[in-house]
């Protein structure tokens, strides 16, 4: 799977969907893409469905936008997260931390 | 000690040598019988080792390279991560609170929580030596119960 970074914007929502692996080389640009979204919408999905590795280093860009979006009072979860997302998330003890839901739609309701 | 090492390769310490090392970890791990769970979180331990040679041990200096080699012997695993570069303090690369949720920092954290043992040195002749080990129930194909 190639590793991509897009962002959608729906109504008063921004959907960064991540796919691939993400490590050390390409992080910055997933950290830069889920700030740049909190800058421009009210709500922030990360779509994590198509990850099919994370590092520590992309654990980090979620928090960085996680804490950023509470600092804020914007609203930011993960959607769909996969079960490779799931595990090191629950590795690092941040599964209850993160707002998870299963769709774009659940992030604003 | 199993007479041939299951993996043993060698990359420039650079971000884009991660996702090879992993591809190489993983087949290796798959050819020893590893169960798919714990080779993923063996992979994920060995790549946080290999970023923080990339990111902190290179950092002051001119990237160079690291080996990685991997053997199975009794029943466990011995990964041994190998740079070329200055002297790490081993006193200063400690596991952290994860209570406290902020970025960066986990990847300690991620190895600790995986492996049974690790141990990083600086060694005499230069560069710095990081040796992991984990316990494999019911043993490998390229080891010995």
């Amino acid at each position: 799977m190639k590793n991509e970074c897009t962002t959608e914007a729906r109504d008063g929502l921004h959907l960064v969907k991540v796919a691939g692996e993400v490590d050390l080389s390409w992080s910055q640009s997933i950290r830069k893409a889920v700030l740049d979204a909190l800058g421009r919408a009210p709500a922030v999905g990360v779509d994590l469905s198509a990850v099919t590795y994370i590092d520590s280093s992309g654990i980090a860009a979620l928090v960085e936008g996680f804490q950023s979006a509470r600092g804020k009072g914007q609203k930011f979860a993960l959607v769909a997260a996969s079960p490779q997302v799931r595990a090191v998330l629950q590795l690092a003890r941040l599964d209850r931390v993160f707002p998870m839901v299963d769709t774009a739609e659940a992030v604003t309701s | 000690m199993s007479a041939r090492p299951l993996l043993r390769l060698e990359l420039p310490a650079q971000p884009a040598s991660l996702k090879p090392l992993r591809d190489a970890v993983c087949a290796a791990l798959s050819r020893a019988g590893v169960a798919p769970d714990l080779r993923d979180r063996l992979k994920l331990a060995i790549d946080e080792a290999a970023a923080n040679v990339i990111r902190h041990a290179y950092a002051d200096c001119p990237a160079g390279t690291f080996r990685i080699e991997v053997r199975a012997a009794r029943g466990s695993l011995r990964f041994a991560l190998r740079d070329h570069a200055p002297a790490v303090d081993p006193a200063r690369v400690r596991p952290r609170d994860l209570s406290e949720c902020r970025p960066g920092g986990l990847g300690i954290n991620f190895i600790d929580e995986t492996m049974d043992y690790w141990r990083l040195r600086p060694l005499r002749r230069g560069g710095n030596l990081l040796v992991m080990r984990k316990r494999i129930r019911g043993g490998t194909h390229g080891g010995t119960e």
